[in-house]
């Protein structure tokens, strides 16, 4: 960044060919003046209306002072933006709004997103709760997806209401859903959304509510199925399907732009007592450390809850790795690349565990984070408890709360030869104390600089935010 | 030579002239750069901005001026609004800054400058939409707040209350900008005729009459008369429409004689009668509600009495023309459909829609008619498949609580399952019941309310997700409703039925793409239209909705027993409220 270019003799020698009065530019934005070098113009990129202004046409005359009729105090806020790359706290005095609009007006909207609401600038231990946005209507969100940076889709009843990244614009679209169960974004604008009692998934445009698309997968006896879960990875689409009658699912892969099939791993056809194939998947999560997809279920029965977590690898189509989950069977399960590990909530203990995907195979890998003392007395201490991890740090929701679970590097355990040194996890609980409690967290998302929470009854979002990066 | 530049948002109109010179700076090309100096402050823009707020506006006027290279134009006038109007015309969007002035502020000084429908455009609210409105005002007239009548004129969300015999009137802003005090002591039909004439109607006071706004009097006043007839006496008017050219009101008189004039809109005077009935049964009352169809020419008037065996009434449609009547159907009729014992107690037309709506009295239920293909049982009801619209419990710790519950003994199952406090969408929200107590040869059960004292009574064999109808004994005003079953009104607006139902606000509105393979599938319209409340549950509390109108993008709610009207709007803002 050049922000002295042209200006001072000293810059005479990184411009070759262009002498330091041409490389100035002067705008007359509505009235006033302003005077910046074309290398500052330059990062706002080809295509934004400051890379024109800073290219005059050869037949002008010099003197020709180029205009905007634009408000120049906006204007100001964006050449600070251009020089500096973060926003002046002048630009505070506007609202958000103004800012966006003028942005795109000048066509830099995306170096406002990057410096206002940049997933790079989510600080896991600065957060806190910082604004409730709320839901026309009296259904409570079901599901909640979100964009890298931070605009938000919210599922309540039958509707899908979306928020831009600022969260200070929303549309609202009807589906056909009585509810969304699961969604995933597309693409900033395109979700698929499917539901445990509507058949197939659908691809739905956002910005008219229509369907583009609806994905549906038959059994042999080609019954309808209901969507469980959605993952993806950069190219591929998987969907958990499970047919209407409940005695067969599969997961389908479909490549994510065409949305063509790719390939089907996953069948099962139940027949008789076999429990554990009977289980759909109902939370996929894509592992890129390892290539693997894994795929989670579990099922509540007279004798407990028992669940399985496979790792399938998608090109084959095998199983890597399987583990039963019979005894303190996961209420909720994640994954964090990051950490290259996997962390589960146990449903009868409460507890979160976690297992290093370092080694995987191996027979029991859950080592408990808690206090240890498991005491299965039969109570259901996890249900309901979700896990999601983001960036390095894993956060779990226990009823009204958020436990956020970081690992210590330890410089001084030593590096044995084969086993991997043992790892330190803490956790604290987020938010001050009168954040704390409330109902249910339902829904952990993080997007941009943001984390998402809804709750159980509560017809609103939850915004967290660290407070320095808020605007 | 002045060289000057006007950048527009689509960038590719810069490349295509990319510098104008302009060939003579003297006259106003309208790229030409315009110096204004307004209150002392300075301004500069294109003859092209100031030429966007219409040809007609001061600002175009001055720009059209010719002017000096050194000179600006001095415009006498508060320097900070102009800002935020100059910025209303380069970017079509009031910035953030306008919220430090009233909304009265800036539409008089975009009034001054003859800017006013830029301003219109950009803050009129976005398109209603039923699943996405929130109440954002709640317009309350200074003096008699309760409101006896209002309608919503002119479709930009203007509207005319009328209160304790005056009518006050807001503009597309909301904004109070008159109140006529009228000779009748209570108004109960209101009806637009022109901008600025009123149809108003009494139920205490007989005829029907024409108030003019701008001269602030009564213009005109229509009585029913039938020298031949001596029952014709004292009629007065329960509901008014009007088309192009012509206004419809019911008249009825003290012995429930009652009859349609159809009145000529430019001289004020009768000119013809639909039907005169007697007015002896439920079938002949005077309709309570007309609403015109101009698409087929046909007016649409609909009566609903409630008596001791529950609702009964009409639909009715006639052509003034002929001045005969087009189709009729009767509730309860002879029991073809599958809702037979369930007359409706609140129904509206759709004129954009041919569609009739009906609410059933009994189960609640939507039934839709299609005005093109009316037959002897034209209704197909609308059902609502989202299970978590018929059960959602609640249990408070607060109160009294319980449940009812039917247990089938072969299977041992729970078949039916009511929890105190509920749902909460009817009125009795927040009223549990005391006591209870089930009737096997009546097979209804009934309930005390625990606040209120009221008698719920609910009926085994059609029990819903609000199966309770409240018998209510105090209420000596049954003029549409009140004897039995919950209040309900219906009104269809931009292609979705909003249904008050008690205190709440639902919505029935169309899935679009769900329309064209299910109807191929089973030719019923079922799930075609999906239902959603509207409002909150702290909303619903307010009070039972008495009226329900669309203005513009607006939604207008009239509430028994509280003062003012609600106003409903959408928006393309979300509601962020800093919890810091």
């Amino acid at each position: 960044m050049p922000p002295f270019g042209g200006s001072v003799p000293s810059s005479y020698g990184s411009n070759s060919s262009n002498s330091s009065d041409s490389n100035i530019i002067t705008i007359d934005v509505g009235g006033q003046l302003f005077q910046t070098t074309k290398q500052t113009l330059a990062l706002a990129g080809p295509d934004s209306l400051f890379a024109r202004v800073s290219e005059p046409p050869i037949s002008s005359s010099h003197h020709s002072v180029p205009f905007v009729d634009r408000d120049p105090e906006l204007f100001s806020v964006f050449l600070s933006l251009l020089r500096t790359g973060n926003l002046p706290s002048k630009a505070r005095v506007f609202d958000i709004q103004d800012l966006i609009f003028e942005s795109r007006f000048y066509g830099v909207e995306d170096l406002l997103i990057n410096s206002v609401s940049n997933p790079s600038q989510f600080e896991a231990y600065n957060l806190e709760r910082s604004a409730i946005l709320s839901m026309n209507g009296r259904d409570s969100p079901s599901a909640i997806v979100t964009t890298p940076f931070g605009s938000v889709h919210v599922a309540h009843g039958s509707k899908i209401t979306s928020f831009d990244w600022s969260l200070r614009k929303k549309r609202t679209i009807l589906t056909q859903f009585a509810a969304v169960d699961s969604m995933l974004a597309i693409s900033p604008s395109v979700v698929a959304a499917g539901a445990t009692d509507f058949s197939g998934l659908q691809i739905l445009d956002l910005e008219n509510g229509s369907v583009k698309k609806t994905l549906s997968w038959e059994n042999v006896t080609r019954s309808s199925s209901t969507v469980q879960a959605i993952g993806s990875n950069q190219e591929s689409l998987f969907v958990s399907f499970e047919s209407g009658r409940r005695n067969s699912n599969s997961i389908v892969v479909y490549d994510l732009h065409s949305l063509r099939p790719v390939t089907e791993i996953a069948h099962n056809e139940i027949y008789g007592a076999e429990i554990n194939s009977a289980i759909p998947a109902t939370k996929l999560n894509w592992v890129s450390g390892n290539s693997l997809l894994m795929a989670s279920g579990s099922h509540s029965g007279p004798s407990g809850v028992s669940g399985n977590i496979k790792f399938w690898d998608v090109r084959s189509g095998n199983i890597v790795w399987e583990l039963k989950e019979n005894v303190d069977c996961f209420s909720d399960v994640t994954v964090s690349d990051n950490l290259s590990s996997m962390f589960k909530v146990g449903v009868n203990s409460g507890e979160v565990f976690f297992a290093d995907l370092r080694n995987l195979g191996a027979e029991n890998p859950w080592v408990c984070l808690g206090d240890g003392r498991i005491a299965y007395n039969g109570k259901k201490e996890g249900v309901g408890c979700k896990i999601e991890s983001h960036g390095s740090q894993v956060f779990c929701s226990k009823a009204g709360d958020i436990e956020l679970w970081s690992e210590v590097a330890m410089g001084s355990v030593k590096n044995s030869e084969d086993e991997l040194g043992e790892r330190v996890f803490r956790k604290n609980l987020m938010g001050k104390m009168k954040d704390m409690g409330g109902s249910r967290i339902t829904n952990l998302a993080f997007g941009g600089n943001k984390m998402f929470v809804t709750r159980k009854d509560q017809q609103s979002v939850e915004v967290w935010q660290s407070s320095s990066g808020g605007f | 030579m002045k060289v000057s530049l006007k950048f527009h948002l689509p960038l590719s109109h810069l490349s295509s002239h990319p510098l104008m010179e302009d060939p003579n700076p003297q006259t106003a090309s309208t790229n030409a750069r315009m110096k204004l100096n307004v209150g002392g402050k300075l301004f500069e823009t294109t003859v092209s901005t100031l030429h966007s707020g219409g040809p007609d506006s001061l600002l175009s006027a001055l720009s059209n001026r010719p002017t000096g290279d050194a000179n600006s134009i001095f415009i006498d006038r508060d320097p900070e609004i102009f800002s935020v109007l100059l910025s209303l015309l380069r970017s079509n969007r009031l910035p953030s800054t306008a919220r430090r002035f009233s909304k009265q502020e800036l539409a008089d000084e975009a009034l001054y400058y003859g800017i006013e429908s830029r301003l219109k455009s950009a803050v009129s609210p976005p398109s209603l939409c039923g699943i996405d409105a929130s109440i954002v005002a709640t317009i309350r007239p200074t003096s008699d707040g309760f409101v006896s009548a209002f309608t919503s004129g002119d479709g930009d969300g203007s509207v005319w209350i009328a209160h304790g015999g005056q009518i006050s009137s807001y503009d597309w802003n909301l904004l109070h900008t008159g109140t006529v005090r009228t000779h009748l002591e209570e108004i109960t039909s209101i009806c637009r005729v022109y901008s600025e004439l009123a149809a108003l109607g009494s139920d205490s006071a007989a005829g029907l009459h024409f108030y003019d706004f701008s001269g602030n009097r009564n213009v005109g006043s229509v009585h029913w008369r039938d020298p031949s007839d001596p029952r014709i006496f004292k009629a007065r008017v329960s509901a008014i429409a009007d088309s192009t050219d012509s206004v419809f009101a019911a008249f009825y008189c003290p012995h429930k004689e009652n009859s349609i004039l159809v009145i000529d809109k430019s001289t004020l005077q009768v000119q013809s009668e639909l039907g005169r009935y007697t007015g002896g049964s439920a079938k002949n009352l005077v309709p309570g509600k007309l609403t015109w169809l101009p698409e087929t020419g046909l007016l649409f008037g609909s009566s609903i009495t409630c008596g001791a065996f529950g609702f009964s009434g009409y639909i009715r449609l006639w052509d003034p023309r002929s001045g005969k009547v087009v189709w009729e159907m009767n509730e309860p009729g002879s029991g073809r459909s599958g809702r037979g014992g369930g007359p409706f107690s609140a129904v509206d037309v759709d004129a954009e829609e041919s569609s009739i709506f009906k609410v059933c009295s009994k189960s609640g239920d939507l039934g839709m008619a299609d005005l093109r293909n009316l037959g002897d049982d034209p209704w197909v009801y609308l059902q609502e498949s989202n299970p978590s619209l018929r059960v959602t419990v609640t249990c408070g710790a607060f109160g009294f609580s319980g449940y009812i519950r039917l247990w089938d003994p072969r299977s041992g199952k729970v078949v039916w399952e009511m929890n105190e406090p509920g749902s909460g969408r009817s009125g009795r929200f927040g009223d549990p019941f005391s006591a209870v107590d089930v009737d096997a040869e009546e097979s209804s059960i009934f309930k005390v309310c625990s606040k209120s004292g009221d008698l719920g009574m609910a009926d085994l064999r059609n029990l819903g997700d609000d199966p309770w109808v409240y018998l209510q004994e105090s209420n000596p005003s049954l003029r549409v409703t009140g004897g039995v079953g919950g209040y309900s009104v219906i009104h269809c607006y931009k292609k979705q039925v909003f249904v008050g139902r008690d205190g709440s606000l639902e919505v029935w509105s169309r899935v679009e793409n769900g329309k064209v393979e299910r109807e191929k599938e089973n030719g019923v319209c079922e799930g075609l239209y999906r239902r959603n409340f509207v409002d909150r549950l702290e909303d619903s509390e307010r009070g039972i909705i008495e009226k329900i109108e669309g203005g513009g993008d607006r939604l207008f709610v009239c509430r028994r027993e509280s003062e003012g009207i609600e106003v409903w709007e959408s928006s393309n803002s979300s509601t962020v409220v800093s919890v810091l």
